[in-house]
Order: structure tokens, then C-alpha cells, then sequence
């Protein structure tokens, strides 16, 4: 991948537009609109599975622009970078390609907590972007401002009230239509940007505003519910001005590690990584702060802003009296810029001068573009099925930050889930073809990814069935199988599924994931049947600290957990079963530490899925259900309807005996038949005990 | 002695045991004299057990427990009904009974019989949605706004608070500025939970007695019944066999103790006071100033448990007894009223020792993958979640956000 020789922007701009110019069709199967992480990934996912797709930009030369950090990855974040990888998104492989600095945060926490993460080069990640976009068949790129949706009949065979079949340019006014259409239009739904009192309409600064058409659609015509939230971005400081002798040098791993699955190296060199600064806040910055509240709209308004992304001024009101840490990151190899992340802040540009000063290094910085915050609506979206279409909308779907996420991977990570919605699509369009091929296919079940197999299923789990009410932000701690979920395996997780059922990975990378999980699998079979007593063990490596003084027997599996043995001490003592799989040694040592600890989950996870499984029907009227709930808990699951039990388990505000009322209802609805039944073949048994058996773990 | 035998009622569904102390509070008819009800199969595990009512209320019982309408069922005839709570009309369990009117019964009276689920309930340990009927959900939420319910309540809390500082330092720690030491505080907290858990679950199975009754055997020199595992020994002896002379008497009552209980319940020098009683009956055959030399004697050598002396004739010492009895019968299951509040299921202690053993996995990897260590806590707190209702991620980050400033 890192080969490939990119286009020179000039060159490739006209192409775009050439193609641009081309788009007398109008028809696709699916219309992506907007060009930022969501949009440009569901694209390219689009076009992979096969579908003819048309990605729709009111500036192309913003696609695959990094609105805010100039940085990929991290704690939990990084986990979505892999999986979508995993998934032949674009996002891990261009940050290998504009990483200038690369770290694995937490690595000394444990492999599972890993953070993959990097800062970028802005210029060269939007150029990866748009050439892979420019690369992809099936793909056509439109700079546009979409005025409105198209709506017409809604398909009797499928449930929904509404339905979209295409979009409407602005001025132009030319139709175009689709199967499918994908709104990533991030904060640009009714967006205004805030500076000091000023306020303006926009969802980012220098881009002009979308069409307000688009949102009246969504609300009046679609009646989607719709919140507002509020984020921000810090002012771009000028690298010259920064005293950065002053900060503490954080210099990045000697060795960078990729994103990419199919990367095993990164285009930045070791020795060309640029390192981060990192410095705090004084008492002067929390006073030039409180001085300036009276000047400050944004941070009065009550939508709500992120609890773990805050702009300086919450931090400052919020905890009063520390210090909090700033972080002077380079926005590019060239770049003559400095991004200061922690220092988001909405007040009028002088103060936010004022106040930048009164940190050290800061203490002469001057701003090249001043900080400024962004209110936008997002649709709720409990509105959502898992495909992340829109419930009521037959062939509207939405990804990324329309739906109330926050950050570049959670976007990528969206447009990668509503995959599924080009599942119908493809025999279309792909090589099947026909109509009857198409209905076969409409039959078959959507593909979701379950949090129990990834992080991506995750996000969509809480977003679809618990909603938010702030930005949403992936953690680790969101995800209840952290362990099995590792960064390590996202590749076996889901680069075989993907390519298997979903049909949005090459076969390139199918093969190379099927190669690793073969050898994985022959390697671990090696380790099992090296077999020895203890004794053995310690004479065949004297350097481990073995404490069986018992003459157990112990295969390398077993070995290779223990704290200080690596795959390479086992690899030098048995090489003829074992040094053929050094390419693996970490991936090894890892599996062999958590396979126990995944075997429980394993078991955990088949519980749940039986859960999932269990579907609540969507026409239950939860507000009369004749059983003991509180009124509360009733209205909770009448706004939400969730679609399963085990997604109503995780709804905020639900009761244990709530969720065992709900059960039993359910299962007594349809159970109750049988189970008159079954006690009566019993009467006639006579078999006491084994009921009691029956009706006690019922 | 049969009556403090017939203290005791199974009835499993909710609570699934009752202890009644007397007949206070026995439902229906049933507190009518002539009437009787008991457990009249073995105690202990089993798969049915069966409790006998005889006397006039039988069919009152039969109407108001097992739902049969006014006419009385077909007699001797096994009937699956619901059994149902008297007053509440709860569903207490599933069950055959038969209808014996008199004098075609065992004992000449009307008679009922319940066959219900015998011993504990049938419990799986997995999650409280599969395994637990609806009614051992309602038990189970009713002692949990006890005293019980405050404790297990205040562990969740401070395991969260755990759980919470564990990951804010795995997803926020290389970010931001997380506090020195949060982790040695937390291994401070998860010591101190241990140490709680452990004294807690070392309660000797007191709560549970409390929730399942308290086994008695009465062991005399004749017809003397003596179960395995038993929870209080009461040794009866007749005073019309002592020898006059208090030394003599005292000896003869040692020698007694020796040959009536069985070897692995004579102690070396003392009987544990709380289980084993000497009552001597026949109290009135003794002329006062034997009985008090008697009594002197017994009290000053050691080796005896508490004695009791009674006359089942005159009444005399009876009520001294019975408080004798109260005071060890409380010491065995703990005064629900008062004190550090004991396991009463089962099932919570299997919960609490998972919890307690999820608890140790935070410790071994503490240093070596704190991801693997706060899975342990995790575990920890999805165990007592089983009792306590679940935690959600969600809950954990409003603490992580709430006890620390992050922002990214």
C-alpha cells in the first residue's frame, strides 16, 4: 500500500471534477453525503461491496480533512482504527501513510488496553484519502450542496413510513436518485459556530453552511426527534512563536508501529517522527477565564457539551484551582502550525490571546486561527435500526457525528456498520445480478456486528439502544469483553466475517488474515503438544522462575503464560517445532496469556447472545403491559423499543425486576401453551421432583 | 420436647422457610389448638418434602392454600395445585396434596397432606434472570432493602469506585492527569472489601440457619434420636436415676453424656455452650436441697454444658428453659435484629465467594496487566451485581468523571 505512487493533488483535483462533470447519471444504489470520516469510509465501503456510488461534498477539497486534532488512535479509539482496518477501511492505512509520530499508549497496562495512536501530517492524510477514494470503482465524487431529500411511496413489503430515494443538489435542482442514501453531514445540521458573542451558521469554519432544506426534511417531513450538542476546537498556534524549551519533550516509540494489518512499516522513517510537547495551565489561565465568562455565548448555552472533551473554560469552572495538562502537538512534517490539545475555548479572540499567554511556553505564541465551538443538531439515535438506518425510513441511513458521536474513528467506525444496508444491494449490482437474485437476497438476514465481537458493535449498541445525551466517545470501558477484544485480533475478529458475509473485504487482505489465523492455529498446536514434566521445563529454561515444585505436566500453551517466559526463549530451546512461527511471537505470547480469561467470557458471551436473540415484539404497548413496572421504567422502553431483551437490559434507568417482568411476560405470551402441555404430560408421569427442577430454574 | 420439634414449618416459596417461634402468626385456623401442621418427611436435602395438617382446620388449609372450591376434593386422591399463601395468595410452590377426611386418616382426624419441593430451592448460579422464579426475585429484593440489602448495597458502591479508578487510569491515564497512587488506593480499597467479604461469608452458615431452621436432636439414653450434622443436641435425663450424693451425681451425669452422644461431639474439656443443653426432667422427684447442691455441683465442675432442670409434671423450670433454649437457638443463627448482618441464601454466598476470588485475580495482576487485573474487579462486581442489580459501563464513567477532571 505504501508503495503506490499518490497523484499530485493539482492533478487529481481535476480528475475529480472531470469525473464530477460525468455525473449525467442519475441513478446510483447508494448517495453518500459529506466528505469527512463517516462519509468518505462509507463510500469506499460502498463501492467495495459493490454498489455504484456517488459521494456528495460541498468542497472536495476538504475530503478526508481532519477538522480538529491532527492526530488517529488512541485508548480505545485505536481499537476502532484496527477494526475498521480489519474491515478494509481507509483510515488505518492513512495513518500509516501520515503518521509523523507513533506511539502504543498504555503499553505497559496490558495488550488488551493498548492504544494504537499517532499524530498526523493533515496534508498528507486528506491526500491518502482522496486518492484511495479516487482509486475505488464504483465511486464517483460530486462537489455539491444537497438541498433535500427525495421521498416517495414507501415499499409496502418492508416496515417503515417513509421513504428516500434519492437527493436534490441546490441550485442545480437536478434529481438524483438511489436505493440507498448515507447522511454524514457531521456537525453541519443546522450547525453555528461560536467565537466570543458572535455567532454565526456553519458547521465548520471557512466552509459555508448546508442547507437548512436538509435539516427541515429530517425534522418536519421525516419527524426524526433531534438534539443538540456542542463541541469545539482549540486556536492554531504559530510553531515560531512557542518557547519549546519550556515544555517536556514527549518524544514518540523508537519503532513505530502501523495501524494497518497490512502494513509492517509505517512511510514515516523512525528517525523523521516529530515528538509532542506537553505543559500545563497556571492560576492566570483560570482567571483570564473567569473574567471573560460575561464574553463567552458558546459556554453559556445549555446544549451539552462533552464531559471528557472539554473546552478549557468547563474544565476551569468544573474543577477550580488545577493545574491541567496541555499538549503541544505538530500538526504536520511542513506545517508551521502547533495544535494545543486541551485548549478548546469559544471566547473573543483577544482574550483567547491573553490567555494562551499566561501559560510558560505560550508566554510570546501567537494565534494563526483563534479557537472557536460549534453547536449542531444530531438525530437521536434510538431512531436507528443496528444497520444505523433510520427505523421509519425506508432507505435512509446516517453515520458519524449526526448521530451524536464524537471523533474521527467513531465516524469510521459508523460508516463501516451500515454496511449491512448494501447486504440488499449488492446482488444488484454485483455479479449475481437479476431481479430474482435480488429478492433471494432481500431475504437474507442484515449483517451486524454484536458487541461481544467487536468495538464497532459496541458504538452501535449504545448508540442505536441507549442513546446519548453528550458527544459519545469510545473508552474501553464501554466495552464488556475488553479482553477477547484485544487490538491484537481484530484481523481474526472480523477480516474473515467480512470477507465471508459482509463482502466489503478483498481478497487480498482475505487471504493474508486467513494465512495468519492458519499459522496462529498450527503455531498454538505446536505449543500444545510440547509436553513436559516441570523439572523439564526449568532444565529447558533455566531463566524462568517456574514455582511448581510438584512434577506437573505442562504443555508450551501452559509455559508461555507464565509472567517471564516469551515465545522467543521457547522458540531458542525447541527451534525445530517452534522457530518457523517467530513471525507471530507477540500475537503468541498474548493469546497464551488471555485464552483463559477469553474461555470464561466465551461462556459469558453465548448467555448474552442468547439475550440478544431473544427479540422483544416491536407492537408491544409498554405503557399498559399488564405487569408491575413502574411508570418510568414503562416509559423508558415505550421511547427506546428496544429490539432484543439484552438490549433492554442496557437501557439507562431499566430495573433488574423490571427486565425479569419483561421476561417472563414475553416468554409467558408465548410459552403459555406449551407449558400447560408439559405439565400435564408431568401429572400423568407423576414426577414431582423433576418439575420441581423445571419450574425452579424456569 | 415434641413441640419445640414442631416449632419448626417448611414452606418453601417466600420466604421459602419460616421459623415461627410460636404459633403467633400462623395463618388461618391453623393457631387453633386442636389443629396441628408439620414437617412430617426427613429434613435436609430431598426432592419432596411433606407437611401434615390434622384437625378440624385441615379443610380450611386445603381451601385456602391449594385453591379447591367449597366441596371437598375427592378424599385420598393426589391433586396438583398451585399452593398458594394464604393471605397474600402468593404462589408459594407447585405441589400434590391429598384430602384424608376423617377417621380414614393416620391420625383419626381430617388430615391434609402437601407434598412440595423439599430443602433448598434449586437454584443454578447463573444470571439472576434465568434462574430465579419471580417469587425468589421478590424475596431476594425484599431482604435487599434490609440491613443485608445496605451492606451488599455500600460494597457495590465501593467496588465501583474500584472498578471506576481502574479505568480512568487504563483509558484516561497516558492523556491526562490522573492522580498519583490511584492505583494504591485502590488496592487498599479491594483489601479492605476482601477483609470484609472474608469475615462476612465466616458467619458459620448462621444466616442461612436462620433462613432454613435450626436442626434439634434430642439424644436420651432410650429412643434416642440422633441425625447427623446436627445443629443443637439437647441431652434429657431423668433426676429419679441420680445418685443422692452432688459429686456422685455429677459424675454419673458425665459418664451419661459420654455413653449418649457420639464421639465426635464430646469436646476435650468444654461442650461449646451454644450446642448442646443437659436438661434434667423430673425436677420435683428431688427434695429443694438436693436440687440446689445438684445444681451447685454442675455449675462448678467443668465439662458440662448448660443444664437445665425441669419438671414436665409441675411446669417448674420450664420457662427458664426455654429461654436457655431462645438464647443458643438465637446464638446459632445470628439475631437478624441486631449485629453485623448475615447470609441468608445460598445463593448469595456462592455470589459473594466468586466476588470475594474475582477480587484476588485484581491482585495477582495487578502489576503484571491491569487490563487483566480489572477484568478481575469487573468479575468482582458483576458477582455481587447478581445481587445488588447490575452495573452498567455507563455508571462507571459517570464516576470516573465525576471523582476526576479529563479532557482530551
Amino acid at each position: 500500500m505504501l508503495t503506490k505512487k499518490l497523484p499530485p493533488l493539482q492533478r487529481f483535483l481535476s480528475l475529480v471534477s472531470r469525473r464530477a462533470s460525468h455525473a449525467a447519471r442519475q441513478q446510483y444504489d447508494v448517495i453518500v453525503v459529506g466528505g469527512g470520516h463517516a462519509g468518505t469510509e462509507a463510500a469506499a465501503a460502498a463501492a467495495r461491496v459493490g454498489a455504484e456510488t456517488l459521494l456528495v461534498s460541498q468542497k472536495i477539497q476538504t475530503i478526508g480533512a481532519l477538522s480538529c486534532n491532527p492526530s488517529l488512535g488512541g485508548v480505545g479509539k485505536g481499537q476502532l482504527v484496527r477494526e475498521v482496518d480489519a474491515l478494509d477501511g481507509l483510515c488505518g492505512r492513512a495513518g500509516d501513510w501520515a503518521g509523523i509520530h507513533f506511539s502504543i499508549l498504555n503499553r505497559r497496562k496490558g495488550p488488551a488496553v493498548w492504544g494504537p495512536r499517532a499524530q498526523l501530517d493533515r496534508q498528507r492524510y486528506r491526500t491518502f484519502i482522496q486518492s484511495e477514494l479516487l482509486s475505488t470503482p464504483r465511486l464517483t465524487v460530486l462537489e455539491g450542496s444537497v438541498e433535500e431529500l427525495l421521498l416517495s411511496e414507501t415499499n409496502p413489503e418492508e416496515p417503515g413510513t417513509h421513504r428516500v430515494t434519492g437527493i436534490r443538489l441546490a441550485n442545480e435542482g437536478t434529481p438524483i436518485s438511489a436505493s440507498s442514501v448515507i447522511l454524514t453531514t457531521g456537525t453541519f445540521l443546522s450547525g453555528s459556530l461560536f467565537v466570543g458573542q458572535s455567532e454565526s451558521p456553519g458547521g465548520r469554519i471557512g466552509d459555508a453552511p448546508s442547507s437548512a432544506g436538509l435539516s427541515h426534511t429530517l425534522r418536519e417531513r421525516l419527524g426524526l426527534r433531534v438534539g443538540r450538542l456542542r463541541t469545539g476546537t482549540p486556536p492554531r498556534i504559530l510553531k515560531d512563536s512557542v518557547d519549546l524549551s519550556l515544555a517536556h519533550l514527549h518524544p514518540p516509540d523508537s519503532l513505530p508501529t502501523p495501524f494497518s494489518f497490512l502494513n509492517t512499516h509505517t512511510r514515516c522513517k523512525p528517525e523523521e517522527q516529530l515528538p509532542c510537547y506537553l505543559t500545563y495551565t497556571t492560576p492566570g489561565v483560570e482567571r483570564v477565564v473567569k473574567e471573560s465568562l460575561h464574553l463567552n455565548c458558546h459556554i453559556q448555552q445549555d446544549a451539552k457539551g462533552p464531559r471528557y472533551c472539554p473546552s478549557i473554560e468547563s474544565r476551569v469552572v468544573r474543577f477550580p484551582g488545577r493545574q491541567h495538562q496541555v499538549w503541544l502537538e505538530p500538526e504536520g512534517l511542513t506545517s508551521d502550525l502547533l495544535y494545543p490539545q486541551g485548549l478548546s475555548m469559544t471566547m473573543p479572540p483577544d482574550i483567547q490571546l491573553r490567555l494562551i499567554r499566561e501559560i510558560p511556553p505560550l508566554h510570546k505564541a501567537e494565534i494563526h486561527t483563534p479557537g472557536y465551538g460549534v453547536q449542531y443538531d444530531f438525530v437521536c439515535p434510538t431512531q436507528l435500526s443496528p444497520a444505523l438506518q433510520v427505523k421509519s425510513t425506508q432507505g435512509l441511513f446516517l453515520a458519524g457525528q449526526i448521530n451524536g458521536t464524537t471523533g474521527y474513528e467513531e465516524a469510521a467506525a459508523q460508516a463501516l456498520e451500515n454496511l449491512s444496508c448494501y447486504e440488499s444491494l449488492w446482488p444488484i449490482t454485483g455479479p449475481v445480478g437479476g431481479v430474482n437474485a435480488a429478492r433471494s437476497a432481500l431475504s437474507m438476514p442484515t449483517v451486524a456486528l454484536s458487541r461481544t465481537e467487536s468495538y464497532i458493535g459496541v458504538l452501535i449498541d449504545d448508540l442505536v439502544s441507549r442513546g446519548v445525551t453528550e458527544p459519545y466517545r469510545m473508552f474501553t470501558s464501554r466495552a464488556e469483553y475488553r479482553t477477547s477484544l484485544r487490538p491484537d485480533n481484530a484481523d481474526l475478529r472480523l477480516t474473515l466475517k467480512g470477507f465471508e458475509e459482509v463482502g466489503c473485504v478483498s481478497p487480498l487482505r482475505y487471504q493474508e488474515a486467513v494465512r495468519v489465523r492458519d499459522s496462529l492455529q498450527e503455531a498454538q498446536a505446536a505449543l500444545q503438544t510440547l509436553s513436559l514434566s516441570s523439572p523439564k521445563w526449568r532444565k529447558a529454561l533455566p531463566d524462568m522462575g517456574m514455582s511448581e515444585t510438584k512434577s506437573t505436566v505442562l504443555t508450551g500453551m501452559d509455559v508461555l503464560h507464565y509472567n517471564d517466559v516469551t515465545f522467543e526463549m521457547l522458540s531458542s530451546a525447541f527451534p525445530e517445532s517452534l522457530s518457523r512461527h517467530m513471525e507471530f511471537a507477540q500475537r503468541l505470547k498474548i493469546e497464551a496469556v488471555y485464552k483463559p480469561h477469553c474461555d470464561l467470557q466465551k461462556k459469558e458471551i453465548e448467555r448474552i447472545q442468547k439475550e440478544e436473540n431473544m427479540s422483544l415484539p416491536q407492537d408491544i404497548d409498554y405503557l399498559t403491559l399488564p405487569v408491575s413496572m413502574s411508570q418510568e421504567v414503562r416509559e423508558i422502553l415505550d421511547r427506546v423499543r428496544p429490539s432484543t431483551l439484552g438490549a433492554a437490559t442496557r437501557l439507562e434507568g431499566m430495573t433488574p425486576a423490571a427486565i425479569v417482568h419483561l421476561l417472563n411476560y414475553v416468554r409467558t405470551a408465548a410459552e403459555r401453551e406449551r407449558r400447560t402441555q408439559r405439565h400435564l404430560k408431568e401429572e400423568r408421569a407423576g414426577d414431582v421432583c423433576k418439575r420441581g427442577v423445571l419450574t425452579s430454574v424456569k | 420436647m415434641y413441640s419445640v420439634y414442631h416449632l419448626l414449618i417448611y414452606s418453601r416459596g417466600t420466604p421459602p422457610c419460616r421459623f415461627l417461634s410460636t404459633c403467633e402468626g400462623v395463618p388461618f385456623g391453623l393457631a387453633d389448638a386442636e389443629s396441628i401442621f408439620a414437617l412430617s418427611s426427613g429434613h435436609g436435602r430431598c426432592g419432596v418434602a411433606v407437611v401434615r395438617a390434622s384437625g378440624p382446620a385441615s379443610a380450611t388449609a386445603l381451601r385456602c392454600m391449594a385453591g379447591v372450591s367449597r366441596s371437598p376434593p375427592p378424599p385420598r386422591t393426589a391433586l396438583l395445585r398451585s399452593i398458594r399463601d394464604p393471605i397474600s395468595k402468593e404462589v408459594l410452590d407447585r405441589g400434590l396434596v391429598f384430602w384424608f377426611p376423617g377417621p380414614h386418616s393416620f391420625t383419626g382426624e381430617d388430615s391434609v397432606e402437601f407434598h412440595i419441593h423439599g430443602g433448598p430451592a434449586v437454584e443454578g448460579l447463573g444470571d439472576l434472570i434465568h434462574a430465579e422464579t419471580e417469587a425468589q426475585r421478590r424475596q431476594a429484593l425484599r431482604q435487599m432493602s434490609g440491613e443485608l440489602g445496605h451492606l451488599y448495597q455500600d460494597w457495590t458502591h465501593r467496588l465501583k469506585r474500584c472498578l471506576a479508578h481502574v479505568e480512568a487510569f487504563i483509558d484516561f491515564s497516558e492523556d491526562e492527569l490522573i492522580e498519583d497512587g490511584v492505583l494504591n488506593q485502590v488496592d487498599r480499597w479491594v483489601c479492605d472489601l476482601q477483609a470484609e467479604m472474608e469475615r462476612h461469608l465466616k458467619d458459620e452458615r448462621r444466616g442461612e440457619r436462620l433462613r432454613s431452621g435450626v436442626q434439634v436432636v434430642i439424644a436420651g439414653a432410650t429412643n434416642a434420636g440422633k441425625m447427623e450434622q446436627a445443629d443443637l443436641t439437647l441431652v434429657v435425663a431423668d433426676c429419679a436415676d441420680l445418685p443422692s450424693d452432688a459429686q456422685q451425681a455429677a459424675a454419673f451425669l458425665q459418664e451419661h453424656l459420654r455413653s449418649v452422644l457420639p464421639p465426635q461431639e464430646q469436646p476435650e474439656t468444654v461442650f461449646p455452650a451454644d450446642r448442646c443443653l443437659l436438661v434434667l426432667n423430673k425436677m420435683d422427684l428431688l427434695p429443694e436441697d438436693q436440687r440446689l447442691e445438684l445444681d451447685g455441683e454442675l455449675r462448678r465442675v467443668s465439662g458440662f454444658p448448660p443444664v437445665c432442670l425441669i419438671s414436665c409434671h409441675t411446669k417448674e423450670g420450664l420457662h427458664d428453659f426455654l429461654t436457655v433454649l431462645h438464647s443458643s437457638v438465637k446464638t446459632l443463627c445470628g439475631d437478624p435484629l441486631s449485629g453485623a448482618p448475615t447470609l441468608t441464601q445460598a445463593r448469595h454466598r456462592a455470589h459473594l465467594q466468586q466476588c470475594f476470588a474475582a477480587m484476588a485475580q485484581y491482585q495477582r495482576y495487578r502489576d503484571l496487566d491491569l487490563a487483566l487485573a480489572a477484568e478481575g474487579v469487573r468479575l468482582a462486581l458483576t458477582s455481587l451485581g447478581r445481587i445488588t442489580g447490575r452495573v452498567g459501563a455507563e455508571e462507571i464513567l459517570d464516576i470516573i468523571f465525576k471523582d476526576f477532571c479529563i479532557g482530551k
